[in-house]
């Protein structure tokens, strides 16, 4: 049975000067985590940004968890947590006092603010950094801040706008974790904006891409991942001339890949026995066989240039 | 690492009301500016003056009963208060003078040392509101929340109001209860029991707008030290452009060349703001403001509260749409 969807928007358009940042937007977000793609300018901060009603003057009409927008934008905000991509920061606090303040902006009282702020920052590892002037804070720790600050309201949804960045590698890991943490166990939805497709491929489970203010491609992880038509990933060891021959004969077609592999297309994995035989009757050994995925990358490229040379 | 992980936890209770998020922007303000030692020696000094206008309280009330108090006070409405007419009339029925008497060293009290207080403090305080915010891009955080534009306005205005109510609201009524205080006559009571209210009125024909001029000048730039020099450049230049303006035909007079101008000294005021404030705060405590209306003062002090209010918000709206 198909979720409904917590994020629907029809016919959004904005404007800058006459340039289309947003053209036509029209999605259906389900929850779970979603990745937002699209190179530098293809409207994702505009599109988010538009959702939180911090940009003015659009066109379309959509609903979020049910509330109208962007009519009870205010109310959405309440339900909204918000990772801007942004270096911001309100000057002169520490980074507990930041995230107390904003539990209270949206809503929570002081005394509720001020412990749950603890919580947050504990959950986000922040440590006992959190007694210091936030701008002493390295990027990382910013990183860290802010997501405290989009969580601490208990927002059933997230907005992440590049929320990796500025992370060396083990804190970005603990940054997935946590996301995945969220989605999973507490049941959050996530909106994941970020240039980054390794982290899009290891946390999300459906993926947007925009290009030039439009929805090129919108569809889940393993829909996506799926080729045209079934096909196996083959890697041997020696020569493969003859394994080649004898999957040639059989009907099977080959090409050989930059790495050594072969792809053969038109085969399911009911097909798998018939790939072993020609290699027993061959002579053969197989390293690796795998069905084979449309890479994220792939995808993307495609989805942009076709943008660019429509 | 925290000596007992939670993890992450569901928060369920009751949120206040959206109205009254607009408190938490001036409370955090606050906190942030108490933190400064510069401000509280500011705040203390500025509550020093207090003692001048309650001596003078305290003589007039001590005048009523005793001769020598009342040819010191006789004295002081001659010289430095320049109110001979109160002078007779302190002479011949000094309690018909009293509300009159209390409201000029209230007003005293107003124009001279808590105007150049707030010029200072304000100075001091707001071009830091609106600036920092704009230059480490915080109004992305406060509006994320469900918090709009005026309610921020209202927010960071509220910390300059506090202040600014701190020495000048507080110190009046205070000046006022010690007046009572004083006096050896509970009717005092009763025959100026509209002063706190004047007070008041005062307080607020001087922190609205030039709460609202300070925080228009704060929005203008993400460099906090511009702000505070077109904040000071605007109170020394519209004097010292007042008072050229105004003792220009005196200075002319006996030349030989000289331009014959007519001028209006009070059309001119309104180029001060300094003199536009004491135009509409002398009229509200009831005293003698000359002939010309006080109108067109109100009216600037609107215009500049509603433009840079507008200003304000609009610089916020178009930063958010980058």
């Amino acid at each position: 049975m198909p979720l409904s969807p917590i994020i629907s928007l029809s016919g959004v358009t904005k404007l800058y000067s006459g340039f289309r940042a947003l053209d036509d937007v029209s999605l259906e977000i389900e929850p779970g985590i979603t990745g937002l793609l699209g190179p530098n300018g293809s409207g994702k901060s505009t599109l988010i940004k538009s959702l939180l009603g911090l940009v003015r003057n659009h066109q379309g009409t959509g609903t979020v968890l049910g509330l109208q927008w962007p009519g009870e934008v205010r109310d959405i905000r309440d339900r909204v947590g918000y990772l801007p991509e942004d270096d911001c920061y309100i000057a002169g606090l520490t980074g507990i006092e930041s995230v107390a303040f904003m539990a209270n902006l949206s809503g929570l009282p002081k005394t509720e603010g001020l412990r749950r702020a603890h919580e947050m920052t504990d959950f986000c590892d922040i440590g006992e950094e959190k007694y210091r002037s936030v701008e002493t804070y390295s990027t990382g720790m910013r990183q860290k801040l802010k997501f405290a600050q989009a969580l601490v309201h208990d927002p059933p949804i997230l907005i992440l706008d590049e929320p990796t960045t500025g992370l060396d590698p083990d804190q970005r890991d603990a940054m997935l974790r946590r996301i995945r943490t969220l989605a999973q166990d507490h049941g959050k939805s996530i909106l994941l904006s970020t240039h980054i497709l390794p982290d899009v491929k290891s946390v999300c489970d459906q993926v947007v891409i925009l290009a030039r203010g439009k929805v090129r491609v919108h569809d889940t992880m393993e829909n996506l991942s799926k080729p045209a038509e079934p096909t196996l990933n083959v890697m041997i060891y020696g020569q493969k001339d003859a394994f080649l021959i004898g999957l040639n004969k059989a009907g099977y077609n080959v090409t050989a890949q930059a790495d050594g592999a072969l792809k053969i297309t038109g085969t399911g994995v009911d097909q798998v026995g018939g790939v072993w035989a020609i290699a027993a009757s061959t002579e053969t050994s197989i390293r690796r066989l795998a069905p084979a995925q449309n890479s994220l990358e792939e995808i993307f490229f495609q989805a942009v240039s076709r943008s660019e040379h429509p | 690492m925290p000596v007992h992980d939670l993890g992450y936890r569901k928060w369920v209770g009751k949120r206040n009301h959206q109205l009254i998020r607009a408190l938490f922007v001036a409370r955090s303000g606050i906190t942030l500016i108490w933190r400064r030692r510069m401000l509280k020696f500011l705040l203390i000094i500025a509550w020093l003056p207090i003692a001048i206008p309650a001596i003078g309280i305290f003589g007039f009330e001590q005048g009523l009963t005793n001769e020598t108090y009342r040819r010191t006070i006789v004295q002081a409405l001659r010289g430095p208060m320049e109110r001979p007419d109160l002078a007779l009339q302190m002479l011949q029925d000094p309690i018909s003078i009293r509300h009159e008497v209390w409201s000029t060293l209230i007003l005293g009290f107003f124009r001279v040392p808590q105007l150049y207080s707030m010029v200072l403090l304000v100075g001091l305080i707001a071009p830091l509101l609106i600036s920092y915010d704009l230059r480490s891009k915080a109004y992305l955080q406060y509006f994320s929340r469900p918090l709009s534009p005026n309610e921020y306005i209202v927010g960071k205005s509220a910390v300059i109001w506090f202040f600014l109510g701190m020495i000048t609201t507080l110190p009046g009524l205070t000046l006022y209860l010690l007046g009572v205080l004083l006096s050896s006559d509970i009717s005092v009571v009763g025959m100026t029991w509209d002063i706190p209210l004047r007070i008041l009125l005062a307080s607020v024909a001087l922190i609205i707008p030039t709460t609202a001029l300070a925080i228009s000048y704060s929005a203008c730039t993400v460099e906090n030290r511009y702000a505070s020099f077109a904040w000071f450049a605007t109170w020394i230049m519209g004097s010292v452009a007042y008072q050229i303006l105004t003792n220009a035909p005196r200075m002319g007079r006996g030349r030989r060349n000289r331009i014959d101008m007519d001028f209006d000294t009070e059309r001119w005021l309104l180029v001060s703001p300094y003199h536009t404030l004491g135009k509409v705060e002398t009229w509200i405590f009831g005293l003698n403001t000359g002939e010309s209306s006080v109108w067109p003062a109100i009216v600037i002090l609107l215009a500049i509260t509603v433009i840079g209010t507008l200003f304000v918000r609009n610089r916020l709206i178009a930063r958010l749409s980058v």
